[in-house]
């Protein structure tokens, strides 16, 4: 029986990657892209408990994290192009200063 | 017994998927398994009888935005990271290792608690007799969420907004200038 | 195990419908395999017709000619046995995964089409579609969407610039036709009130004027507009327009991967040509003959009426691959901002019109009915 620990557990990993992805990696998109994976992570964990607990409130959060995972996805892949546009790359070592 | 293999199956790609796409050395080969990753996880939720969210998931992530990453890889058209070594710095390995603990003292804690069986009403069964999966949480959406709903699609709204203005050229301005100028 | 344990286990009910699901899984990919060659030879004759000329019409059996229809066979054999060139500088992994993409998904499109109406198979009943869900609706729209990796892989992975431009033409078209193709057919779930594609044919009813044609108009038209924007055909062909990018994204490929780029465009095609006929036309009901009266016609076998019903729903979907055909020999191609404002600037404002007025109309009559 597949009981809540085993979806936790593999929303803990993914979890897990999604971290370690922001931290280590140096391109933008990758750090964008590691984010998601974290959204996912909570999402998953969302919809056993939403399972677990028999209603529907946690799929209709993991519609709304959907939503707000495409206006950060929008947003955040702008700011990339714009980044490239002006400085000519998208690495974190390199996008030190906050002023334009 | 199905439901196990189904599961199984499921989480060891989603697992491979995960750690494919922050190891991987080339953006668009990571997205292409993140894609996996979130093709994946539409198969689990459908598993465990989430129809709706299922297909959303592949709709929306999987079919748009993942795409848009894709599509800005290939518009910077970046070469693969040439970097041999991580460079990793004081603070970093502070937060790895803060980061690590607190998973670890979360797995204890789900190791040590079991969770509260607290049942609620909506059993696959009572789901499929109000009229399915889309329809009930159709009905949950508009009348319990229906403010969030809305603040929601406001959300949207000023992303677009937002993402046009920021990736917007700058030097259009100027050549809206110019051509007004020319007639 | 002996004999009659043998049958017993293969006469349960869930034997039962895993055996007609893999037949029927096996159903769809014979058909949709028989879609290109023949789509490959109407396309040749067809402008032929239009032109005033014959086109291919030499290979044939012995001395029987068959109207050229074996060209496609020959030519089949031949991208399938050609030497497969890898360009040099092609990411090797992409390169290979991007085709089998493409037919992957058209194909668990193809499956999620309903071919019939139910039949009772041993006393199970058997939906005639491979994958039936509650949700097929959304089911179709999330695998379509999935089409566009293999456009955008295949330009980026073979390393050439047209290849590139191509695939980064396509995926800006597809992502943007999708929306106004969601709009033009959400009307309809409003109207049939579901996502259950056979429920929808069965609320469509036998006689064209409920079709959903005749309901939705709008919706007819701009889905007519989107099917031909989302399989890349001209008008909109622009990911591979040949004038200015050679081949766009499948420059580089040839044999048979070249193949399967062709099959997952002409899979696509057909999908979207029954999934017209599914949601407008009726699907596989047969016109002015209710399925009732078929099946008490046909002597109450539900096996000659699933027939009938399929024969149907080819003929209406070979009626739209013949516009498809049509139009690309009729019209020009579209200019790049062209196509874009007419989706973002024309299609989207008057799908979403169409959507409220739908909506508000059909809340109308609902109301009006309770009292």
């Amino acid at each position: 029986m597949v009981s809540i620990d085993h979806y936790l557990v593999l929303a803990t990993f993914m979890f897990l990657c999604g971290t370690l992805g922001v931290l280590f990696r140096r391109n933008l998109l990758m750090v964008l892209m590691s984010i998601e994976l974290m959204l996912n992570a909570v999402n998953l964990v969302f919809v056993s408990g939403s399972r677990l607990l028999g209603n529907l409130d946690g799929q209709v959060m993991v519609f709304f994290i959907i939503t707000v995972a495409a206006c950060e996805a929008g947003v955040g892949l702008a700011m990339v192009i714009a980044l490239f546009r002006r400085y000519g790359t998208v690495d974190t070592n390199f996008l030190r200063v906050l002023r334009g | 017994m199905t439901q196990e293999l189904v599961f199984l199956a499921f989480a060891s790609l989603i697992a491979i998927c995960s750690m494919m796409v922050i190891l991987s050395r080339n953006a668009v080969v990571s997205a292409i398994f993140l894609v996996g990753d979130l093709f994946c996880l539409a198969g689990l939720y459908a598993s465990m009888e989430a129809h709706f969210v299922a297909a959303i998931q592949v709709l929306v992530y999987a079919g748009a935005i993942v795409v848009l990453f894709m599509f800005v890889i290939m518009l910077l058209n970046l070469g693969p990271d040439q970097r041999k070594h991580l460079e990793v710095s004081a603070p970093e390995i502070g937060v790895l290792g803060l980061t690590i603990v607190g998973f670890l003292v979360i797995g204890g804690l789900l190791l040590l608690g079991q969770p509260t069986g607290v049942t609620g009403p909506l059993t696959a069964e009572a789901i499929d007799n109000a009229g399915g999966n889309t329809y009930t949480v159709g009905m949950v959406l508009f009348t319990k969420y229906l403010w969030p709903f809305e603040l929601a699609s406001m959300l949207i709204l000023l992303a677009i907004i937002a993402a046009i203005v920021i990736a917007k050229k700058e030097h259009i301005k100027d050549g809206d200038k110019r051509r007004l100028a020319h007639g | 195990m002996g004999l009659t344990e043998l049958i017993e286990v293969l006469s349960s009910d869930t034997a039962i419908q895993v055996i007609a699901s893999i037949v029927k899984i096996l159903i769809v990919l014979v058909l949709c395999l028989q879609v290109p060659p023949l789509m490959v030879w109407a396309e040749r004759r067809a402008p032929a017709m239009m032109q005033r000329r014959k086109g291919p019409n030499r290979v044939g059996l012995f001395k029987f000619r068959l109207y050229g229809l074996l060209q496609s066979a020959a030519d089949a054999v031949k991208l399938i046995f050609k030497e497969e060139v890898v360009p040099r500088g092609a990411n090797k992994a992409v390169y290979h995964i991007a085709p089998i993409f493409g037919v992957f998904t058209a194909m668990m499109v193809a499956c999620a089409i309903p071919y019939g109406n139910d039949i009772s198979v041993f006393g199970q009943k058997v939906s005639l579609s491979p994958i039936h869900l509650d949700v097929g609706f959304l089911f179709i729209f999330a695998i379509s969407s999935l089409a566009v990796y293999a456009v955008t892989l295949a330009g980026w992975a073979s390393n050439n610039k047209y290849s590139l431009l191509g695939s980064l033409r396509a995926s800006a078209q597809m992502i943007s036709y999708e929306i106004p193709l969601g709009m033009s057919l959400i009307p309809l779930v409003v109207i049939f009130g579901t996502l259950d594609l056979n429920k929808m044919v069965l609320a469509q009813s036998a006689y064209p004027w409920s079709w959903g044609v005749v309901k939705a108009p709008i919706s007819f038209l701009l889905f007519l507009v989107c099917m031909f924007a989302e399989t890349n055909r001209a008008p909109f062909d622009l990911a591979e327009g040949e004038s200015e990018l050679v081949a766009g994204f499948h420059t580089e490929f040839n044999s048979a991967k070249f193949a399967a780029f062709f099959l997952s465009e002409y899979v696509a095609m057909f999908v979207l040509s029954c999934l017209a006929a599914t949601v407008f036309f009726g699907g596989w009901q047969t016109p002015f003959i209710p399925y009732e009266t078929l099946l008490s016609l046909l002597g109450g076998m539900e096996w000659l009426a699933a027939l009938a019903g399929f024969v149907c729903l080819i003929v209406k979907a070979a009626f739209f691959m013949w516009v498809y055909v049509w139009v690309r020999w009729t019209l020009p191609r579209f200019r790049y901002d062209q196509l874009m404002s007419l989706g973002w600037k024309f299609m989207l404002p008057v799908g979403l019109v169409n959507l409220l007025v739908t909506t508000l109309v059909v809340a109308f009559i609902e109301n009006a009915g309770r009292h």
